[in-house]
């Protein structure tokens, strides 16, 4: 792989929920992985697992409880000025799950597109400002018609739309798109998804694509992270990852992925996963490590060796 | 194969503020015993309200069904009293729903809610019905029964409370087992956890499933036949094999070209362009014309008819008719046909030539 240009980096993040009580969770503990510029990176694993606090920590959705975020080389979290703040969520947007919660019903489609616009100062008149929405609204197939319509006139995927709309309203460098298509209908997720992968290759966005259907990540994705119980588990290119899953959650959730193909479903072999059976020792320390470039696996010393003696075959 | 439920030209229809809305437009299709049937389409596509219609569990003031029978033991369904579907639901029919979350009553030990049905329809006392609670939670594999039977529903995982509502639609021995979306709201490990607990169940208490979905995999993974549904009508249904590998229908063809497999490389997915049909105001001809990049003219006129491609596949499109013209596939499907010849011989039940439209095509 070429040197590509950092745009994030994401070092030791932790975000725990109800620190100090009896009920502490570990959202998200210890990951650490870098996002390249103009790059897709998927992010998948279980409900419960950290995938979405993860994207949401990093776009400052909540206040890291350790490690930071670089992005471009300046930390996300930490004191800032309300300025400073304000730049950076420029540059990061976000697309929600669900399209009929993440839109204001009580606001026209044109103000919930231009609220950015608005806030960050970015039309020099009203005439302008309505130019720039009918243009975003045309850039995700919409008609300029719609701009005076309510959330509620509009189905799934055309809100889905307008929420990726109201993402490029203030043309930002880097989206975190949490589960974008998981509420949609199958023959709907493939428009969205298109589009998605259009826009980013004119308008050479970077995608944090966090979702839990693996078929679609792997398809739109350049590189996947699994994650399991707050814990990064394997990191790799995305064809890697699906050929040559190292971890053995990777391995059970891969396995767990229905095919839309009755004859290897018939023949399909079903592995589970259970921590215990990598019998870690007390001493053993257990890292994040390479085994083969690009390709990264939380293990052991003693896995490690294993790992890298199974890439030699 | 004995038929345990047909469903004959059912038509239903809301009433809403603003107008029809036609549901359900003529649906036809058997049930045969012991077998898995999928019923798969996009929301709104009329395959919830085809299973509830089953159930009678459609609301009363709005919902109307104009026409056609649901014949289940040789009884009509749509024409029972209350009183006589009471004492078929949950004990001949019985249905697992989406959402494990709220399916179940939040206030009673789920033991009560596994008893219930066992007292009212087997007259069992409490202490023989507990008792066949805590086998059928061990029949769905909850560890410690015992101990889990006296619990509430927020003390059990998402994946632990489905298998309890399969475990309440289970207690009578159902003949039909109506599962809508029972995995939808489940990660994929606990999907895969349930979808092998139903095969394997209905295995051991041998009854048939109608299955809704719309995640093409698990039909894959579960059904023998599966039906398509289009606009409040079915426009495909055949083996899981000819659904899959032998395709007919456009609509068909563009939901199966839109799933990305684990080696779509291409450079766009297939989509299928526009959105589901208006059935307050239903189209002419076809349904899924507007939508169809292969429309006919006569698709804009006229409601094909099912035309026969085998004994077992039928396909509701203008496309099959002897004057069509041929068409091409989108490249996904023709794989999937290749493959499927390469892998299983002609004479295995499906007669696959060389021509994309096998078999006679006639008029059903």
């Amino acid at each position: 792989m070429a040197q590509k240009e950092k745009l994030l980096e994401i070092k030791n993040l932790k975000q725990y929920f109800n620190t100090g009580k009896p009920n502490e969770v570990k959202a998200v503990d210890n990951v650490s992985f870098e996002i390249y510029k103009g790059e897709v990176m998927g992010l998948v694993g279980e409900s419960g697992c950290g995938k979405s606090t993860t994207g949401r920590t990093i776009i400052r959705l909540y206040d890291a409880t350790g490690g930071e975020v670089l992005y471009n080389g300046v930390n996300v979290h930490g004191k800032k000025s309300k300025k400073q703040l304000k730049e950076f969520n420029r540059k990061m947007q976000m697309i929600f799950q669900d399209p009929y919660a993440s839109l204001n019903p009580r606001l026209k489609i044109a103000d919930v597109i231009a609220e950015g616009i608005d806030i960050h100062g970015l039309a020099k008149s009203k005439e302008d400002r309505m130019n720039q929405v009918y243009e975003l609204l045309e850039t995700v197939g919409l008609n300029r018609e719609h701009a005076n319509r309510y959330p509620h006139e509009f189905s799934g995927g055309q809100r889905q739309r307008i929420g990726i709309a109201r993402a490029l309203a203030v043309q930002p460098e880097f989206i975190i798109a949490d589960e974008p298509i998981s509420a949609l209908d199958v023959s709907i997720q493939a428009q969205v998804v298109n589009l998605m992968k259009q826009l980013q290759k004119e308008k050479g966005l970077t995608y944090l694509f966090i979702a839990h259907d693996l078929s679609m990540v792997k398809y739109i994705s350049d590189r996947i992270g699994v994650m399991y119980f707050g814990k990064m588990v394997e990191l790799a290119p995305a064809d890697v990852l699906y050929k040559n899953p190292l971890h053995p959650y990777t391995q059970s959730l891969l396995s767990a992925i229905p095919a839309p193909d009755p004859i290897s479903e018939r023949t399909r072999k079903r592995k589970s996963y259970d921590p215990a059976s990598h019998n870690y020792g007390d001493n053993e320390s257990i890292e994040f490590r390479e085994v083969a470039p690009g390709h990264f696996v939380l293990c052991s010393e003693k896995e490690f060796k294993q790992y890298q003696a199974h890439y030699k075959h | 194969m004995e038929k345990i439920l047909e469903v004959k030209d059912l038509r239903i229809s809301f009433h809403t503020f603003s107008g029809e809305v036609q549901a359900i437009r003529g649906v036809n299709f058997d049930l045969y015993y012991g077998e898995t049937l999928a019923i798969v389409g996009e929301s709104g596509s009329g395959k919830s309200v085809t299973t509830k219609s089953i159930m009678r569990l459609l609301p009363e003031n709005n919902s109307e069904i104009k026409s056609g029978q649901i014949l289940f033991d040789g009884k009509d369904l749509t024409k029972l009293k209350d009183k006589d579907m009471q004492k078929i639901r949950g004990k001949d029919i019985s249905m697992i729903f989406q959402d494990p979350m709220t399916s179940l009553n939040p206030t009673m030990k789920i033991g009560n809610q596994i008893m219930e049905p066992l007292i009212k329809h087997q007259n069992m006392s409490r202490h023989a019905a507990k008792e066949r609670a805590i086998d059928l939670l061990k029949l769905v594999g909850i560890p410690k029964p015992e101990i889990r039977v006296d619990q509430y529903p927020h003390q059990f995982s998402g994946g632990m409370r489905q298998r309890v509502v399969i475990a309440i639609a289970l207690a009578c021995n159902p003949k039909v087992l109506i599962a809508d979306e029972p995995t939808t709201a489940l990660d994929v490990t606990i999907q895969a956890q349930i979808l092998e607990l139903m095969k394997d169940l209905q295995k051991k208490i041998d009854t048939s499933i109608i299955f809704i979905t719309h995640d093409l995999g698990v039909v894959a993974n579960v059904a023998d036949r599966v039906a398509v549904m289009y606009g409040g009508k079915i426009v495909e249904i055949g083996t899981a094999d000819e659904i899959f590998y032998n395709p007919q229908h456009p609509y068909t063809w563009g939901l199966i070209s839109s799933m990305p497999d684990m080696d779509t490389d291409d450079e766009e997915l297939f989509s299928i362009p526009g959105t589901p049909p208006d059935l307050l105001e239903p189209p002419k001809g076809d349904a899924f014309a507007p939508r169809n990049p292969y429309v006919m003219k006569i698709d804009l006129e006229q409601e094909p008819p099912f035309f026969k491609v085998s004994d077992t596949h039928y396909a509701a499109t203008w496309l099959l008719h002897p004057d069509a013209p041929k068409v091409e596939p989108p490249e996904a499907v023709k794989r999937r046909q290749s493959q499927y010849q390469g892998t299983v011989g002609v004479g295995n039940g499906v007669a696959l030539e060389k021509d994309k439209f096998p078999g006679k095509k006639e008029g059903k």
